[in-house]
C-alpha cells in the first residue's frame, strides 16, 4: 500500500532482505551482491573514512573489505547481521591496515597538510571546519579506540551492537570509548565554544577576528 | 582521592561510561557536586560525544563507488573463468581512461591484438578545437596531462575498428564541455573508417552509475560527478527507454539533453537529466525524473557543469 505505485521492478527490491540478498549472491545471483553494496556503501565509506582519516586509504579498505565479503560470503552465518558481518570486515579491513602502515605517530605538519589538502573551498562552512578537526583528532588516538569511537559516537551504534562488530566484550568498547574520549577532550572541547561564537553571531565573530 | 583531589579525565570518562565500582563512583560525584574545575572537565567529555555525533558522514564518492562495482566485476570475471562479462561491462576497458587508472600510454588494442610489427593506417586524425573555433590536429600525448576525453575518443577509434561492442560512438559527445576546455572531435583522415563513419551518434552521453544522488550533492558542479563515468553503448533495453525520457525532457524543457545518468535520487531509481542553459557560462538545467515514466521527481534545478 505505502510502496511506490508505479515502479514495478525496484518496488519489489527493498522487500528483500540482505540475508535473502547473500543466499542469493551465494547461489550464483549475478546481481544481488552488487544490491548489498549499493545498499551499504555510505555507511561503509563513513566508517572507513572516518577510521582512517584518509580518502584514498578509506577507498581502498572499503573496496578491499567488499571484495573480501563477496569471496567469503558462503563463510557467513545467520547468526548476525549482515549488516554487521560488513562492518566488522570493513573495520578489519582498516585495522589490517593501520598496522601494515606502521606505528609511527602522525606528526603535526602531516596533520596540517592534511587538513589543507581537504579544504575544496574558500568558503567553507563551521561545519566543515569541525569536521576537518575530529579528523585530525581522532588519529592521535589507537586506533581500537579510535574504532570504537566511530562506531559507538560518531555512527550512533549500541556499545553492544559495536562489540559484535569489534568481536570484544562490550565493556571493553566501554574502557576504549572512555579512554578515546579522554583524550580528545582536550582537543576538541574548543570547538564548542567556537562553534557556540560561530553560530551565535557570526558577524560579530568575524569582526573579533579580523581585528 | 577525596577532599581536594581532583580527578583526571580517563577517571571521569570512566564514570560517564558506567565502568567505576559503585564506591568510587559515589566518591567522584561528591567531588563534582563541590569541584567546578571536574564538572567543566565532565562537560568537556559530554561535548566530545556531541562533536563526534554531530560531524556530518559524507555518502561515498561516485569514483570510488565505480571503482568498487569494476573490482566486483572483475572479481566475478575471473570466479566464472573470465567469460561472466556477457552482462557486466568490460570495466578495463570502460575505466581505462578514469583518473585513479592513471593510463601512460595511448590504447592501441587493434595493432597488439594483430600482433605485427607494421603500421596500421590512422583511421582517425584527432584534432582540438581552439578557442577561435579553428580544429588543430592533436599530438599524440602519452601523458596524463590532457586528461581523459583525448584518450576517450582514441579508445572509441580503436574500439570501432576491432569491432568491440563495449563502447558506442557517442563517447564522442562526451568531449564537448563548453568553450573553457578545448573541444575534442573526430576529423576524418585521409582513409576514413567506415565502421566510425556509420555508426549513429546519440546527442547525449548515456551512463549509469547507480549513483544515489541527493538535493546537496547535486549542488556541486556536475562535470566532476559525471566526466569520471565511462560512457555506455545504446543496444539494451533500457537505453530506449533512458532515450524516451531524455526526449520528453528536452520537449518539456526546450532545451538540448547532453547527458544522462542512470541512478537514484534519494533512495528511489532515478534517470538524472542536464541540458545546456548556457554552455559557455556552464549553467545547466537539472531533470531528475523516474525511468518509468519520466515524470519528475523533484522540481528541474539549475546547476553548474
Amino acid at each position: 500500500m505505502n510502496s511506490p505505485p508505479e515502479t514495478p521492478s525496484a518496488a519489489e527490491r527493498p522487500a528483500i532482505t540482505d540475508a535473502e540478498l547473500l543466499t542469493a549472491h551465494i547461489d550464483g545471483d549475478p546481481h544481488a551482491f552488487s544490491e548489498i553494496v549499493k545498499r551499504h556503501r555510505d555507511r561503509m565509506w563513513a566508517v572507513a573514512l572516518r577510521t582512517l582519516g584518509d580518502p584514498d586509504e578509506a577507498a581502498d579498505a572499503v573496496q578491499d573489505a567488499f571484495v573480501s565479503a563477496y569471496r567469503k560470503a558462503a563463510t557467513f552465518r545467520g547468526e548476525a547481521a549482515v549488516t554487521t558481518w560488513l562492518h566488522r570486515i570493513v573495520v578489519n579491513a582498516c585495522l589490517d591496515r593501520m598496522r601494515r602502515k606502521s606505528v609511527r605517530p602522525v606528526a603535526d605538519d602531516e596533520l596540517i597538510e592534511a587538513a589543507e589538502r581537504e579544504t575544496p573551498l574558500p568558503d567553507q562552512t563551521v561545519e566543515r571546519e569541525v569536521s576537518m578537526e575530529v579528523s585530525a583528532a581522532l588519529k592521535l588516538l589507537p586506533a581500537d579506540q579510535r574504532a570504537a569511537l566511530v562506531l559507538v559516537d560518531m555512527m550512533g551504534y549500541s556499545v553492544e551492537d559495536a562489540a559484535q562488530v569489534l568481536e570484544v566484550p562490550s565493556g571493553t568498547v566501554k574502557s576504549r570509548c572512555a579512554r578515546g574520549r579522554a583524550k580528545l577532550a582536550p582537543i576538541l572541547s574548543h570547538l564548542r565554544n567556537r562553534t557556540d561564537l560561530n553560530r551565535v553571531s557570526s558577524a560579530k565573530g568575524a569582526e573579533l577576528r579580523d581585528g | 582521592m577525596t577532599g581536594d583531589t581532583h580527578y583526571d579525565l580517563d577517571t571521569l570518562a570512566d564514570l560517564a561510561e558506567g565502568l567505576l565500582d559503585v564506591a568510587t563512583a559515589r566518591q567522584v560525584r561528591e567531588h563534582l557536586a563541590v569541584c567546578d574545575p571536574c564538572g567543566e572537565l565532565l562537560a568537556d567529555l559530554a561535548a566530545v560525544r556531541e562533536v563526534l555525533a554531530a560531524t556530518p558522514t559524507p555518502a561515498m564518492p561516485m569514483g570510488v563507488a565505480l571503482r568498487i562495482d569494476k573490482a566486483l566485476a572483475a572479481e566475478a570475471g575471473s570466479r566464472r573463468g573470465g567469460v561472466g562479462l556477457a552482462e557486466a561491462p568490460d570495466w578495463d576497458e570502460l575505466m581505462r581512461d578514469a583518473p585513479w587508472e592513471r593510463p601512460n600510454q595511448a590504447p592501441e588494442p587493434a595493432r597488439s591484438a594483430a600482433g605485427s610489427e607494421e603500421v596500421a593506417p590512422e583511421p582517425v586524425r584527432l584534432g582540438v578545437v581552439s578557442d577561435d573555433g579553428t580544429v588543430v590536429p592533436a599530438k599524440r600525448r602519452a601523458s596524463r596531462g590532457r586528461r581523459w576525453a583525448l584518450p576517450a575518443v582514441a579508445a572509441a577509434a580503436a574500439a570501432a575498428v576491432v569491432g568491440t561492442a563495449v563502447v558506442s560512438t557517442n563517447l564522442l559527445a562526451s568531449g564537448g564541455d563548453g568553450a573553457s576546455a578545448p573541444q575534442v572531435v573526430a576529423q576524418p583522415s585521409t582513409e576514413p573508417t567506415k565502421s566510425l563513419q556509420k555508426a549513429e551518434v546519440r546527442a547525449y552521453t548515456m551512463t549509469d552509475s547507480g549513483y544515489n544522488y541527493s538535493d546537496n550533492v547535486l549542488k556541486q558542479p556536475l562535470e566532476s560527478l559525471f566526466g569520471p563515468m565511462p560512457a555506455l553503448g545504446g543496444d539494451d533495453a533500457s537505453a530506449d527507454k533512458v532515450a524516451e525520457c531524455a526526449d520528453k525532457v528536452s520537449q518539456r524543457s526546450g532545451l538540448d539533453v547532453f547527458t544522462v545518468d542512470q541512478g537514484q535520487y534519494n533512495g528511489s531509481e532515478a534517470l538524472i537529466v542536464a541540458s545546456w542553459k548556457n554552455q559557455a557560462a556552464k549553467k545547466v538545467r537539472i531533470d531528475i525524473v523516474d525511468p518509468f515514466n519520466c515524470k519528475n521527481l523533484r522540481k528541474p534545478t539549475l546547476g553548474r557543469w
